[in-house]
């Protein structure tokens, strides 16, 4: 009896030697992550770019990009595809399409008003509407992104716009054209976006899937290099032309953006409106601040 | 069983069971993933269709899920670096190995890799054409090739042999064709 009474307890001191270190082992997976550049999204802005890659100094000014670089090859990235916006690019293309049927859905789903009311539009104002986004809802509990918000609030009327489908982008288009030409500006020094926007900036670094590849491997570490015909642009002052209108006919949303980058870099990717997509899209905003929307717009 | 005993027992059980690791679905695949358990090859990708609010959910071209995502309920882990020795002659085909480095849906190193005769050479990682003056061996070649962290812990190259996108037949082949360069 004091043999086995003696065992269990020796039994008992081993397990919880080795158990708990294990415990919090196992609450740890391994995982790497691209190493951030010491400083390099403070303050979180656009214009930090010129910690990066500096093509900040030819592409910050939308009424002066040094036109030379279109179609050079070597040269071209460093505009960050700002030529393809106005006044530029004054192309009828499938965004401006995108508009209009936004704008008949939206008139659709706001005879009453409260379709505006539901997205945050004070007295139905769209103006700057889109620079409120992304933000923490309250009654949510939780870090929302526009059209998002477009999906649940389209679904309280009844109508499915789900997230990443080309009705919900239109719908983004046509609200977020309001506030062409104004400067994106999301704080994210205060909770709970400061954590929104750290768990985004974690994982733009974090690689992943079968390569291994982070966000930041091609938009940091590889940045300006040629990979397979293209040249990857800085993650600095873009988020502002989304959703856009891209070459292969497809209106694209962030998020669904988001899944081609995980595809084309071996990541399975997540579904629109997950969480870490939308966190991806409060570090990119933020990394914006100080450069424009841009709506309708055309990429490659 | 004393009262004692049997608390003593419940801990050390407790305990063991902490040890096995996190309890999640059986094979790991976070639920935010785009991902149907029961398609041809799993992964799936989102494609807006004009004037629609849904979207049509395509098949991708090979099944991502075995690896970590970006989700966070992925509590999976990445291979750690790996060592490896090259084990009896290298038997590489360096035919077949242009065929894996020169294909985007293989090894894809030319993606990154300046090789001779390719029109868009990339110049993410170093250029291979001459590589013979660095004269490496096939040990130092095929070690780069399963897994470069072991040589440069943050390195942007992908561990082909770690991560299981090249198999060691294949990735011998790659070394004899990084031989002839």
């Amino acid at each position: 009896m004091y043999s086995i009474e003696k065992n269990l307890k020796a039994g008992v001191l081993l397990s919880l030697c080795l158990g708990l270190p294990s415990l919090a082992l196992a609450e740890q997976p391994y995982r790497e992550s691209v190493p951030v550049p010491n400083g390099l999204y403070t303050p979180a802005a656009a214009s930090s770019d010129a910690k990066l890659t500096n093509t900040w100094q030819y592409w910050k000014d939308p009424a002066k990009l040094n036109t030379e670089f279109v179609g050079n090859a070597k040269n071209e990235w460093k505009l960050n595809w700002k030529f393809k916006d106005a006044p530029y690019n004054s192309d009828l293309h499938g965004g401006h399409l995108a508009q209009d049927r936004g704008e008949e859905l939206y008139k659709g789903l706001n005879k009453s008003g409260e379709f505006a009311n539901c997205l945050g539009a004070k007295n139905g104002n769209l103006k700057g509407l889109r620079l409120t986004y992304p933000h923490f809802d309250k009654a949510q509990g939780k870090v929302v992104a526009l059209e998002g918000e477009i999906e649940r609030c389209a679904a309280k009327r009844g109508m499915e716009l789900e997230y990443g489908s080309y009705d919900n982008s239109a719908i983004s288009v046509y609200v977020g054209a309001f506030s062409t030409g104004m400067p994106i500006n999301l704080d994210v020094t205060k909770e709970p976006m400061k954590t929104a926007f750290e768990r985004g900036e974690q994982t733009f670094h974090l690689k992943s899937g079968r390569f291994n590849m982070a966000c930041a491997t091609c938009h940091v570490m590889l940045v300006g290099e040629n990979l397979r015909g293209q040249i990857s642009t800085t993650h600095f002052g873009d988020v502002g032309h989304w959703p856009t209108y891209r070459s292969k006919d497809e209106l694209q949303g962030l998020h669904v953006r988001f899944t081609e980058c995980n595809r084309n870099s071996g990541t399975q990717p997540l579904k629109p409106g997950s969480q870490p997509y939308v966190d991806l899209e409060v570090f990119l905003t933020a990394l914006t601040n100080g450069y424009p929307v841009s709506l309708p717009s055309t990429r490659d | 069983m004393k009262k004692r005993d049997a608390i003593y027992l419940a801990l050390a059980m407790a305990c063991a069971s902490a040890m096995s690791g996190p309890v999640f679905a059986a094979d790991g695949i976070p639920p935010d993933a785009a991902y149907n358990p029961d398609g041809k090859n799993k992964t799936l990708w989102p494609q807006p269709v004009a004037n629609s609010g849904k979207l049509k959910w395509n098949e991708h071209a090979r099944d991502l899920s075995g690896w970590a995502t970006l989700s966070y309920e992925d509590h999976r882990s990445i291979p750690k670096p790996q060592e490896v020795k090259l084990e009896g002659p290298l038997n590489g085909d360096a035919a077949r190995g242009k065929a894996i480095a020169m294909n985007t849906a293989k090894g894809n190193c030319w993606a990154c890799h300046a090789f001779p005769g390719d029109p868009q050479p990339g110049t993410g990682g170093g250029s291979l054409i001459g590589l013979k003056k660095e004269a490496y061996s096939d040990a130092k070649l095929y070690q780069q090739v399963w897994d470069p962290r072991v040589f440069k812990r943050k390195v942007a190259m992908p561990p082909a042999g770690a991560f299981g996108t090249l198999t060691d037949q294949e990735i011998r082949d790659v070394v004899a064709f990084l031989q002839t360069l």
